[in-house]
């Protein structure tokens, strides 16, 4: 089902949105644009082109607590922290975000051990993706389609949505995504005209080029395993590396956790809270002993993990181009030109 | 500027080349090719034909000086850096990080260094505004003369304006949305504790999820922990993915500090840091 509006009548769109669920939309904010919980339907804003922090935050937020307590009761008063089922539409997801909750769904729900909040969440939200403006060109960061993910894939997505001038073409893709749009009021139906240029952006949007030319994971893969013990190159490649955790927060894929009890005053809570490989105590063992004490060492456990382990292990590379690692980096490494430097090694 | 940034970036290899050629160092660092010209990035040369690959261009924001404590002590280092990066190897020095003798500093003064991400002009607003480097061994072009000189307090005034809870409520609305990826503190040429406060467990400071009290507790320390030594670089703020304007604060302190003890940090490598070095004559405004 196609149907459409104008972008000018978007936050009808998201008040009629609003009505169905929770609404999670990018906002724009002192420092770019994020996702957040929408409480007025006017600040949800499509001019931009992606989100600083990506939307798995939605999923997996970055504090995430299992359970309450008050400290010196006994442990039989603490309060588990019941997953969040409640419906919730995750709207304007760029395609190469929206193929990043399927990697990370191998690591939450995927290989039989579930994550309940991760997929208590994820059961009941409502994805609408929005297809990138195929009229400019991709920014110098990102290279999805070297991934093979299309500027306008509609995989993954519940409701895709394309922009055509000043209208909004929105299209189920799936069955809760029919039955969204069918509850909707004010939205127009499409032309046949709508339908094709629908179409023909999908089908623009998979020739869409991004910077790197396309490579063959299973090359990448076996190229990278003869690369573990080649210092030399990893140091060249971590030399500028300044061990933050930008790239791992920003990074759709990335899932480490810490779990740990933070107390204010008496309040207790045993939480999740994102960690990040680039973090020197990430791999600080109780001994105090410390397998990757090199900023080396932790880059190529990023960069193996993503591109080798992640292929072995599970088949697909995980990392989906969306670029954010290069552009927050604050020593612009980038991380693709490592892989392409390791093909060429 | 009298010198360009290509010649810069020629001188810069020449001199590069000739050091590590006559073994006088052992690595260079400096700034190397990115992505794209707008996207520079640190680079370290080990050998003459390293010295190829060094850039030198307006978006070469990074301090190389936040480096030098990353190799072992003793190791022989040119380093390139302008104004504000050579108050950061001064600083070190004084701080006994890196000696003297272990070091060539290859002196860039420049003028005309723009932020990336926004294009503005680097100058006295975010940084400490000099020109020319403080402290240097070789002159990479020639220093920079009868460009306006702002005050790099200059930026303070309406923070200074603001009364206490103003102000509380500033640092909250800002730190508020910290992420705690902790890209200031590691581009920090003068944060190099091992461990961070932050990040010790017993006793434990401040808590790791991103929420105000800790954001807090680890910015407004990491704030002190640089009183009388940030040199002003502006790294932290630039490195920041969420724009947190933290060169304001440390502007703040080295402004007070420098009210106080009459001291800019890495000035002088005769200097010893404000709050080691006690002298009688010291301000006690610092208790107040």
């Amino acid at each position: 089902m196609l149907k459409k509006t104008t972008v000018n009548q978007l936050s009808d769109l998201a008040s009629a949105l609003m009505e169905k669920g929770t609404l999670v939309a990018p906002v724009r904010e002192d420092a770019g644009f994020q996702f957040r919980e929408i409480t007025d339907a006017k600040r949800v804003d499509l001019n931009f082109h992606n989100t600083v922090i990506s939307p798995k935050s939605v999923f997996f937020p970055q504090t995430e607590d299992f359970v309450r307590y008050r400290t010196g009761r006994p442990m039989q008063e603490a309060e588990p922290v019941e997953p969040q089922g409640k419906p919730l539409i995750l709207f304007g997801v760029r395609p190469c975000d929206v193929k990043s909750f399927e990697i990370m769904d191998i690591h939450f729900s995927g290989t039989g051990d579930v994550d309940p909040y991760w997929q208590a969440r994820r059961e009941a939200a409502a994805i609408i993706g929005y297809a990138f403006d195929l009229g400019a060109p991709a920014e110098p960061e990102e290279f999805y389609q070297t991934l093979g993910i299309g500027a306008a894939d509609p995989e993954g997505s519940d409701i895709f949505m394309v922009r055509r001038g000043d209208d909004l073409l929105l299209k189920s893709i799936t069955g809760k995504g029919e039955a969204l749009l069918t509850g909707m009021g004010g939205l127009a139906g499409a032309s046949a005209d709508d339908e094709k240029f629908f179409d023909d952006t999908v089908a623009a949007g998979r020739d869409f080029k991004t910077r790197f030319t396309c490579v063959d994971a299973e090359v990448i893969t076996k190229k990278l395993e003869d690369l573990f013990h080649n210092t030399d190159f990893w140091e060249k490649a971590s030399n500028a590396c300044l061990s933050c955790g930008v790239c791992t927060f920003a990074c759709p894929t990335c899932y480490c956790f810490d779990i740990c009890d933070e107390t204010l005053f008496q309040q207790g809570t045993r939480r999740r809270v994102w960690d990040a490989c680039m973090f020197t105590d990430f791999t600080l063992e109780a001994s105090g002993h410390n397998p990757r004490t090199k900023v080396y060492q932790r880059l190529r456990q990023k960069i193996n993990h993503k591109y080798s382990y992640h292929v072995r292990k599970y088949g697909v590379i995980s990392c989906v181009g969306c670029g954010r690692c290069t552009r927050y980096c604050p020593v612009n490494i980038d991380i693709f030109s490592i892989v392409e430097e390791a093909m060429k090694a | 500027m009298a010198v360009s940034f290509q010649q810069i970036e020629e001188k810069l290899k020449t001199e590069a080349r000739r050091l590590l050629e006559s073994g006088e160092v052992s690595l260079v660092l400096a700034w190397g090719k990115g992505y794209d010209e707008k996207h520079p990035m640190p680079y370290v040369a080990k050998c003459p034909s390293d010295a190829d690959g060094i850039v030198f261009n307006e978006y070469c924001t990074h301090n190389p000086a936040r480096y030098l404590v990353r190799y072992p002590r003793g190791t022989k280092i040119a380093v390139a850096v302008k104004a504000a990066d050579s108050r950061a190897v001064v600083q070190l020095i004084q701080e006994d990080k890196v000696k003297r003798r272990d070091l060539v500093i290859l002196g860039i003064p420049v003028y005309g260094i723009k932020n990336p991400k926004t294009g503005e002009l680097i100058d006295g607003k975010t940084t400490c505004g000099l020109y020319n480097p403080v402290l240097y061994d070789v002159l990479i072009g020639e220093e920079v003369h009868g460009q306006p000189v702002s005050s790099p307090y200059a930026v303070l005034a309406e923070y200074e304006a603001m009364d206490r809870d103003a102000r509380f409520a500033f640092w909250k609305k800002e730190l508020d949305r910290c992420i705690r990826c902790y890209a200031c503190r590691k581009a920090c040429p003068m944060c190099y504790c091992d461990p961070c406060f932050i990040d010790q467990r017993k006793p434990r400071w401040g808590e790791k999820s991103p929420e105000p009290a800790g954001n807090l507790m680890y910015h407004l320390t990491r704030f002190h922990h640089l009183a009388g030594r940030c040199i002003d670089c502006g790294e932290c703020s630039r490195a920041c993915p969420v724009d947190i304007p933290l060169y304001l604060f440390h502007k703040k302190v080295a402004k007070d500090c420098e009210e106080m003890f009459g001291q800019a940090a890495g000035m002088s490598i005769e200097d010893k840091p404000v709050l080691v070095n006690f002298r009688m004559e010291d301000s006690d405004k610092i208790l107040e």
